[in-house]
């Protein structure tokens, strides 16, 4: 009797991957297609921000005095390494290099949650410190339906990283067969990242100027 | 061609190899540079030029720097097929273009300070400013 190994090569000898006639894998394709159209998703809910940071006058509170840039630069530091493990990961399990690419995983879920968690404290601070809720105004509601969207698209970034991480410890897990998957999963973690990047300076850094 | 051959590549193949271990040092390099630019603008938003637009057009640059190195680095875009750029840009083009026309739309000059939300928070920034 054959191995669940052994038959998942056997399988993967079977079905030829799913190519376009460009050339491209299809699930790589449609992660890109999928994340050209986020990319308008954040692009109108940043926008919705500052249209109203700018033109409506009464904020309810003065936002460099609320916010804590130390903190939001560290967290878009963790992220910044968050992504490097990421590539990591993804080159490892390129590689055949199961067990590094393990840890290097387990390096993003860990900086995903510790992102979240300081977002979690920075939410806590805003609401029973400084007073910005979601009914406090136009600000309240643009900034934590934009960071919040956000914080739940890292959220499920953590959730779909895990499942391959628990997943990996499997017999019917094949570096070879799933490294197409898990490079996809890759892109819509950079993808978050670099939804951060534009966060951090148009909504955060963009105050102090 | 097996799955295998194809998703994932060539384990054993020594070029493969090679090329993935300079992958690894660009993705370091690149982590660090970022770090550092993450540094920068943390340090140039409190120099004493406020309303100035070199540090304003120097924070867009350094998020600029920033977006690209991880679209075409971490996210392999200059490694793969040039589609797979068109598609993307296509979608930052017309997330860009509606963000641009919102921000014309909705500028001060064109919004009709009659409005209610406009006035009202007009006023409420005038009794702050008169006090209590």
């Amino acid at each position: 009797m054959s191995s669940p190994a052994a038959e998942a090569h056997a399988h993967a000898a079977e079905h030829p991957v799913e190519h376009m006639p460009t050339g491209l894998n299809t699930k790589k394709l449609i992660m890109w297609l999928f994340l050209a159209s986020d990319c308008m998703f954040f692009g109108t809910l940043i926008t919705t921000h500052l249209i109203y940071r700018k033109i409506y006058a009464n904020l309810g509170v003065d936002p460099i005095e609320i916010f804590d840039i130390e903190l939001t630069t560290a967290s878009s530091f963790i992220l910044l390494m968050s992504s490097l493990f990421m590539a990591l990961a993804v080159s490892a399990i390129h590689k055949g290099n199961v067990k590094s690419f393990r840890w290097n995983l387990i390096g993003v879920i860990v900086f995903g949650g510790l992102f979240l968690a300081g977002q979690v404290y920075e939410f806590n601070h805003f609401v029973h410190y400084s007073g910005l809720t979601l009914e406090s105004g136009t600000f309240g509601s643009t900034f934590y339906l934009m960071t919040g969207t956000h914080g739940v698209h890292v959220a499920l970034g953590i959730l779909w990283l895990l499942s391959w991480l628990i997943y990996s410890y499997t017999p019917r897990f094949n570096s070879a067969e799933h490294a197409i998957d898990v490079e996809t999963a890759g892109l819509y973690w950079h993808f978050v990242d670099i939804v951060w990047i534009v966060i951090f300076t148009a909504v955060y850094l963009i105050e102090y100027v | 061609m097996s799955d295998a051959a194809t998703a994932s590549p060539h384990h054993d193949d020594p070029q493969f190899l090679k090329e993935e271990q300079k992958k690894y040092f660009t993705f370091m390099n690149l982590a660090f540079l970022m770090t550092a630019l993450t540094g920068i603008e943390l340090v140039i938003i409190f120099l004493p030029f406020p309303g100035s637009l070199l540090i304003f057009g120097s924070l867009i640059f350094l998020s600029l720097v920033k977006f690209v190195g991880v679209i075409f680095w971490f996210m392999h875009l200059i490694y793969d097929k040039k589609l797979l750029t068109v598609i993307f840009l296509f979608g930052m083009t017309l997330a860009a273009g509606t963000a641009t026309a919102l921000m014309f739309l909705f500028s001060e000059s064109h919004v009709d300070q009659e409005l209610p939300f406009y006035q009202e928070g007009l006023i409420q920034e005038a009794q702050d400013e008169s006090g209590p």
